[in-house]
Formats: C-alpha cells, structure tokens, sequence
C-alpha cells in the first residue's frame, strides 16, 4: 500500500510540478507584452489568453500536488487536537463523504463540456488571435482525474495511519521558508539541549 | 422545509463540517453538489430517456441502466458546476495571484533581509529605539513585497529578535514589533489578500489599492509613533545604545548603504503600484513585471540560483492551487446557495435586527474579529466575507470602503490565539526564553492601534476615498 501511494504522489507532483512552470512562461509572456506594446507600441494579440490559460491550468493541475503535500487550508483547530488515529478516521469517511462525489461530478460533467468544445474546435473569444480554447477545457477533466488518483491515495494513508497509529512519513520536497526555518530551529533547540544534559 | 430553509440550514451543515478538519475547498464543493442536485432536481428531465425506453417494446437491461444514469446526471447542478469552475479558470482578476505570489517566492529568496535590517538600523540610530524602528520599517517594507506573513516573521525572529535582546531590549517590546510589522504585508498594495477581495466582491482591484494606500500608511504610522513614544517615554525598554557601541559613518556611507539594500525594493514596490495606480498597466502585467523585477533584484544580490528558482515555481503552484480551489468550491455553493433563496433570507434575517449602518458595520467587523481567531483570511475572505456583500447596499456602505474595513481588521487574525501565526511563528525561532506570553504581551498594544485605525477610518472616511476618487475620478 505504502507503493502505491508513493507513486501517486509522485505522479501527481510530476504533472504539478510540471505544470508549475507556467507561472514562468505567464511572466515572460506578460512582460513581454508590456514591453512591445510601450516601447514598440504593438501590442499582442495573445498576451491576454495566454495569462488566463497559463493561470488556470496552473491551479488546476496543481490541485492534487497540493493536497498531496496537504496543502489545501483546513479550518484544523479542533482536528489538531485529535490523535493520528481518529484523524484518520474521521478524514476516511469525509474522502468518501465529500471528496469523491464532487470530483466525479468534475470528471463527468467536465468530460461532457470538453467534448462539445471539441466538436466544434472552440476558439477564444476574449481576444482577436482567436486561440483555440477546447484544450484548456480538457483540463478540467485531466485535474479532476488527477485529484480522484490523489483521493485514492489519501484514503490508503488513512487506511496505513489507522493500521499504525501515525501517519506516514513524506517524501522530501520543497517546502515554505518559514517552515524550514522553524524545523532549524526546533533542531538547534533539541541539540542544544542534547549538550546540556 | 421550503428552499430558504434548506438553504440555511446547507449554511449551518458547512459550518459544523468546518469543524471535522477536511479541506475546506472539496467540502465546499460536495455541499454545492449535494444541495444543488436537490434544488435543481427535475423529474421530468430525469426519467425522460428512461420513461420512453421502457413504452418501447423489448428494452434491454444495458440501455435500462444507461437511461437511468443518463438521467441521473440530466441535472442543472452539474452544468452550473461546470460553469463555476470554468470561470474561477479564465478569472481576468485572479490571474494576478500566482503572478504575485511567484514575486514574493522570489523577493523572499533573495537575501536581503539582513542588508535591509542593518541598514535601516545604521541610519535611524539616533532615533529612540533605533532598532524596532529599523525593525518595524523592514517588517513593513518586505512583507508589503512579498504580502506573505510567516516568512517575513520566522527571518526577523531569526535576525532582528536576538539583536534587540542583546542590546537589552524588553523582550515583549521586541517581540510586539516583529509579529505586527509582519502582517502589514496584507493590507498595504500591492498585497494579495485585496486581490482576492475583488474577485469575491466584483470590486475594482486598482480601486482597492487606491483605497487601501492611505490606510495602510496610517496603520504603519501608527506602529512607528508608538514604538518611538514608547521608548522614548520608557527608555528601559529600549536602552540607547552605548556611545561607544556606535560606529561613526558618514553620511555618504549610509546612503550608499541604503541605495545597495533600501532603494532597489522599494523601487520595485513603487513601480508595480505606480504602474498599477497610474493605469499604465494591469494588475496581472503590473505582478509579472514585479516578478521579473524580483528575478533581476536576486540576480543582483547574487542569490538567484536554479534551486531557489525551482523552490519559488513549486511554492507558488502549491499556494495558488490552494487559493483557487478554494474559489471553485465557494463559487459552486454560493450560487447554489443564492439559487435557493439563501442570500434573501439572510438578508430578511439582517434586515429583521433593524440595525443602524453603524450598529450593522460594528456587528460585521465583531463577526469577522471573531472568525479570525480560528480561520485563516484566505477562508475568511473567500467564502464568509460574500455573505455580507449583499446586505452593504442596505445599509449605504461601500464595499470598497468595507474591504479596507476587513483588510485592517484581519490583521488581528494573525496576532489574537488560538490561531495567532504570527506569534507561534516567532516563538518557534526566538531564542530560548522567549514566552508566549511575553509576545502576546507584546502584541495586545498592536490591536489597540489597529482599532483605531478603524474608528479614525469610520470618522473620515475621505482616507479611503480620497485617492481613489482622485486618480479615477
């Protein structure tokens, strides 16, 4: 069980990560409309779909990377309290509860929307390039799978906390300044502390 | 029950469900599925295919099920989900968040917090209480660039907390500056959270931060006067550095010490807002600009290597699909909710009190003091704050006027427990010795000031409209 979920998230954050890299492509596309339309004074005409396309397929394949990595918010302040086991318990149920009826409405009705943009090879029509669009709708059926594979994942680490009582241990990835800083220093502490005694 | 009773107590389901700890934006959205498939159920549309299959003669078990699946899913919600998601996916508005976030992700890694603190430090030496000062000034400046609170309070914990204990500062004053400089970054522009705002008010963003400029100056004004009057009034508090302990540099020298670390930030800063404020750019061109501007600044510190680079674009996926799933979950259930009569009942509710526009705006801002102390402004904004656009137009208040309102206010979710990131933050890096009630001692003076910030907002309001009104007419 533990291999599957490894390969999940790592499947997920493959196509996150990958995805990731369009906030690069959005920077230099959008600065460099601003440059051609100031100094060489014109403008693009693609600058605009390709913010929007590049943001949303950003967020939306990210979606199952970050709940992975259980970075969706929480509102936790009673759920920390619980020990491991409960939390897993209370979690399997809402992944069933919450989770998968939602996603599957994605999936199915996001599949129905794409394939009536396919049919008839949509273009945009919020700019004069006329950029096809049916590929970005495409994407709301690829997250949606992504996000079941994900909960599929989440499910078999609650299944594995409640086996053993803690959850499992992540991979190592990137992670928030402030929390690499607070786990230096929680370590410094303890080492410290290690010295004294 | 009738829809607006089902409505409420849809309301009352999510809230309780809050509670269980599960990702707020996927039980947002099962809610709006649930609830929707209830409201926009249509009989007729759901046994359509089925009803005729079974007048035909014969039919076979295969299509029996598939007609009855396909009907299943013959329902409104899954249309207006669709729907919902798709535009949170082309939101013109919200394109500017990961742009900004990728911005901050870069500033963050480009060292030049300790440069900024010892600078501001060396030139505001003669001041009292030089180093909160420099503090203070360094918390607002870095967190305003990069509108993320922990990193900006874990780096100063880290640097600027064990220098002003060594100069004997009082540990509370020390601490106090730390955790409230380190949320001004949501208040003063171009901060994400008034961002995030527009998208859930259909407010102008560029209005918004025109609104929220001069509050966000008289916010840190306020923390300025205080911490200098209290530490001239109370010296022991923030000892004058002895005359020895202070290096003479010329003049020259500082400024070109501030010109190598002050000056490039806050050029940055002024550039994207002056861009945006000036109308020569969007929002979302005005963030990439910024984003390239913070790429060149870490190149010119030295510290843009491909990790780093590589830790920002994962980072900023990772907070951005957060922020976003967020709004397809919350736009799902409020246009369910709405559907159902939600939004009117609450309203008729409201209306019920027979509030004045100050009673209802003392009440919203309690509520929403309240509901920091356990959520998050990104929850808090996304889907509590829409529950109050309706009823502003009641009571004669703008919503611009109320998201600088909300925005002042959701500073103190940072600093009152149990939730208080800012203070937990800066406990987990101090130095041992540090209490969490000496920070929270520290903090208590912070929401004072931020109150009457409030209060002086309420009484001219020409703070808040002033440059909107004057740059937009």
């Amino acid at each position: 069980m533990e291999r599957a979920i490894r390969f999940i998230d790592r499947l997920t954050a493959w196509f996150g990560k990958a995805f990731a890299w369009c906030i690069l492509a959005m920077t230099l596309g959008v600065g460099y409309e601003v440059f051609v339309r100031y100094v060489l004074n014109s403008p693009t005409a693609w600058a605009f779909d390709l913010s929007y396309m590049m943001y949303g397929a950003l967020f939306m394949m990210g979606g199952a990377y970050t709940l992975s990595r259980n970075g969706h918010v929480r509102g936790d302040f009673i759920y920390r309290l619980w020990r491991p086991r409960v939390q897993a318990r209370i979690e399997l149920v809402l992944y069933f509860l919450f989770f998968f009826p939602g996603i599957l409405a994605l999936i199915f009705a996001g599949g129905k929307y794409a394939e009536r943009s396919i049919s008839y090879t949509e273009v945009s029509v919020m700019s004069p390039a006329g950029m096809p669009v049916f590929q970005f709708k495409m994407l709301m059926v690829a997250a949606g799978i992504l996000l079941l594979l994900q909960g599929i994942a989440q499910v078999m680490r609650c299944l594995v906390c409640i086996r053993d009582g803690e959850w499992m241990q992540q991979d190592e990835d990137v992670e928030e300044m402030e929390k690499i800083l607070l786990k230096q220093a929680a370590e410094k502490l303890a080492q410290r502390g290690a010295n004294a005694s | 029950m009738t829809d607006p009773q089902i409505a409420l107590s849809m309301l009352g389901v999510f809230i309780l469900s809050i509670f269980l700890g599960f990702p707020i934006a996927f039980t947002l959205m099962a809610m709006g599925v649930f609830f929707g498939y209830y409201a926009y159920f249509d009989p007729a549309r759901q046994w359509r295919s089925y009803d005729k299959l079974m007048g035909s003669e014969d039919p076979g078990t295969f299509d029996i099920v598939s007609a009855w699946f396909e009907g299943f899913f013959n329902n409104r919600i899954f249309d207006l989900f669709v729907n919902q998601t798709y535009s949170v996916m082309s939101n013109d508005v919200l394109t500017a968040i990961p742009l900004f976030l990728f911005m901050g992700y870069v500033v963050e890694r480009a060292n030049i917090v300790n440069k900024l603190f010892d600078t501001l430090y060396l030139s505001a030496r003669r001041v009292p209480g030089a180093m909160a000062v420099a503090a203070l000034a360094t918390c607002a400046l870095f967190a305003t660039a990069t509108g993320i609170v922990g990193a900006v309070v874990t780096l100063m914990g880290m640097l600027a907390l064990p220098s002003m204990l060594r100069a004997r500062y009082d540990t509370s004053f020390a601490a106090g500056v730390i955790c409230a400089g380190g949320c001004l970054g949501i208040l003063i522009p171009p901060s994400i959270m008034l961002i995030v705002y527009a998208a859930s008010s259909n407010v102008s963003i560029v209005k918004l931060y025109a609104g929220a400029l001069v509050p966000g100056f008289l916010l840190a004004g306020l923390y300025m006067i205080y911490v200098i009057t209290r530490a001239t009034l109370n010296p022991r508090l923030a000892p004058k550095p002895m005359a020895s302990e202070i290096e003479h540099l010329s003049p020259v020298k500082i400024f070109v010490m501030l010109l190598t670390s002050f000056f490039p930030l806050a050029f940055l800063i002024l550039a994207v807002l002056g861009a945006i404020l000036f109308g020569l750019a969007t929002p979302s061109e005005a963030a990439a600009l910024g984003a390239l501007g913070g790429l060149l600044l870490a190149a010119a510190y030295r510290s843009l290597t491909w990790d780093r680079l590589r830790e920002s674009v994962y980072l900023t996926v990772r907070t951005s699909a957060m922020v976003c799933w967020m709004f397809v979950g919350s736009w799902v259930f409020s246009s369910v909710f709405s559907y159902m009569g939600g939004e009117s009942i609450v309203e008729e509710i409201v209306l019920g009190f027979d509030l004045s526009p100050i009673m209802f705006l003392i009440v919203a801002q309690i509520i929403i003091f309240l509901l920091g102390w356990p959520l998050e402004w990104s929850e808090i904004i996304i889907i509590f704050v829409p529950i109050f656009l309706p009823l502003l137009p009641h009571f004669g208040v703008d919503p611009l006027f109320f998201g600088i309102l909300i925005a002042l206010n959701l500073q103190t979710s940072f600093l009152t427990p149990p939730m208080a990131m800012s203070a937990y933050y800066l406990k987990g890096v101090a130095p041992p010795g540090v209490e969490l009630t000496q920070i929270f001692a520290g903090v208590m003076p912070y929401l004072v000031l931020i109150l009457i910030a409030m209060v002086l907002i309420y009484v001219f309001p020409q703070l808040v409209f002033y440059l909107p009104e004057l740059v937009y007419g």
